[in-house]
């Protein structure tokens, strides 16, 4: 087994009788940003959702950090502990009584059957630092529902770094923001990410981002069409293939 | 009749057996329906409650049928028709609340349907649909505090999971939280809760247990470890409160808890209005 973080191989999914992501085989190594891109419907949120075990696979294998994710989305909590995963939007039901720093302390905890106040002092501790880290820790009596857009955003990435990690799995994180807030955010997680040495699998249709930023790209509109480094892998013909002409000749006339 | 004498008599009625019983019988309540209602409200499954109160009449309606103790039926039942309707709703694209709406006026009707087959049964509808707290028995209390004890222990030792899950289920599942499995145990445990307080409360009000301290408590908490540990709080309060005013107006001891809950709640939506007129106007600098 290689040292990757994470190895997909064949990997197919079907959403209920939808083939929608279809023999696809990728590595992501240690310490490397990884970006999908595709059209919306190219099964990039399916790919990811496979990837954790939330949608369950037609057929292929996925091993994180060289363990196999069972068919039935089983991985030993040592792993799911060092993975971190911040779905689209992050929509929750805002009438939700949770503080920031009750949130971020979900991020800490083993998700195991314990006593309510295990973890006790290293568990605040670990909050704080982490809220500390990311110059959110004013925010942490505030109920997330009162916090901005960018608030927010910080106070995830909180939850990400409260434990030490080797994966953190984005589905289009900075959705939602303005332009300011989200150099912001790329300007927090890459200065993390240096600090931390995660390795990050990110959906995104910032192609000037991934170019800027990213190790590799994965261009999927339900197989994986190509992959690479950024400045080869999203040429005209490529990207022509995943979005249509039209878009390309589009985004090079902006 | 002066306030003393009344005070007198209320103490009296309390040193009476069955109205201990009722007193104890309506705190267990209230603890587990404020403990259970406080996870039921944010998982928006408040209608879910509602739907298994009223088909509890269909479970006693079989059990009757079938020549067995309906109290004895009724758990069973209840667990049953729970995991049936929660696989539907998993499973159905039709909106949540109308097919609850189906699944808890059918059940209904069926219940009365048969029911009305069974004579001997008719005078106990009453008591189904508003209950008898001053019935409650001592073997009714053992079961309530075995319950209340096994929701005390589920959703404290799984608490964070229970969190996360309640916040954003893709997140828990990345995070290696059994969903069915957590989903199930819930709705196992409040069938359980649902279906043991319709002898105290009724089928009509029960899911005001549920709903109503749950919902005071979120107006009142700021994070979540308080709302869960207050919900509770706040049923216990009002079975208490309740069982004092029912005992010294005279009045249904069911519906005196509920209209205290529904004083509670009013009351906690009214706080933050009241600081705000105390701290008076704003002004200018």
């Amino acid at each position: 087994m290689s040292d990757s973080v994470l190895v997909i191989d064949g990997l197919t999914v079907y959403r209920e009788t939808h083939l929608a992501v279809e023999n696809v085989s990728f590595e992501v190594q240690p310490g490397t940003d990884t970006a999908i891109v595709g059209p919306n419907g190219a099964g990039k949120s399916t790919l990811i959702q496979a990837v954790l075990g939330i949608l369950p696979r037609q057929s292929g294998d996925v091993f994180v950090l060289g363990h196999p994710l069972s068919a039935r989305g089983y991985l030993p909590t040592e792993v799911r502990q060092r993975i971190a995963y911040l779905p689209q939007n992050f929509l929750f039901d805002r009438r939700i009584p949770i503080t920031a720093s009750e949130l971020v302390g979900l991020g800490w905890d083993r998700m195991e059957p314990q006593l309510p106040w295990a973890g006790g002092r290293s568990r605040r501790r670990a909050v704080r630092e982490a809220l500390t880290q990311v110059e959110a820790w004013h925010l942490r009596d505030q109920l997330v529902s009162s916090l901005s857009g960018g608030e927010t955003k910080r106070v995830l990435l909180a939850y990400c770094l409260v434990r030490p990690r080797s994966l953190l799995i984005l589905d289009e994180a900075p959705a939602g923001l303005d332009v300011r807030s989200e150099s912001d955010f790329y300007q927090l997680l890459y200065q993390l990410k240096q600090e931390q040495g995660w390795a990050i699998l990110q959906i995104s249709h910032d192609l000037d981002m991934v170019r800027r930023n990213c190790d590799r790209v994965l261009c999927l509109n339900r197989t994986l069409l190509c992959q690479g480094v950024p400045g080869h892998t999203l040429s005209p013909e490529n990207l022509s293939l995943a979005y249509g002409s039209e878009f390309v000749r589009y985004h090079h006339s902006c | 009749m002066t306030i003393q004498a009344e005070l007198t008599r209320i103490i009296e009625l309390f040193q009476l057996p069955f109205m201990q019983r009722a007193l104890i019988g309506g705190v267990l309540t209230g603890l587990m329906g404020g403990l259970m209602g406080s996870f039921t409200i944010l998982r928006q499954l408040s209608f879910f409650s509602d739907a298994l109160g009223h088909s509890a009449l269909l479970g006693i309606g079989i059990g009757l049928l079938l020549g067995f103790d309906p109290s004895w039926v009724l758990l069973p039942f209840a667990v049953i028709f729970a995991l049936v309707v929660a696989y539907f709703l998993e499973r159905t694209h039709l909106w949540t609340d109308a097919l609850l709406n189906i699944i808890y006026s059918s059940s209904l009707a069926v219940g009365i349907i048969l029911l009305s087959f069974r004579d001997e049964y008719q005078g106990g509808i009453g008591n189904l649909l508003f209950g008898d707290i001053l019935a409650v028995q001592t073997s009714d209390l053992i079961f309530g505090s075995v319950l209340l004890g096994a929701c005390g222990l589920f959703l404290g030792l799984t608490l964070r999971s229970q969190i996360l899950l309640t916040l954003n289920e893709p997140m828990a599942i990345a995070r290696g939280v059994s969903v069915s499995a957590h989903r199930t145990a819930f709705i196992v445990l409040l069938s359980l809760v649902v279906g043991i307080s319709i002898k105290a409360i009724g089928v009509l009000l029960v899911s005001a247990f549920v709903v109503i301290p749950a919902c005071a408590a979120r107006l009142l908490s700021r994070t979540f470890a308080n709302y869960v540990v207050l919900s509770a709080g706040l049923g216990a309060l009002s079975a208490v409160i309740g069982m004092i005013v029912s005992a010294g107006f005279n009045l249904p001891s069911g519906p005196s808890i509920v209209a205290t809950q529904l004083a509670i709640f009013l009351t906690a939506m009214a706080l933050p209005r009241l600081r705000v007129l105390g701290q008076g106007e704003p002004r200018n600098v």
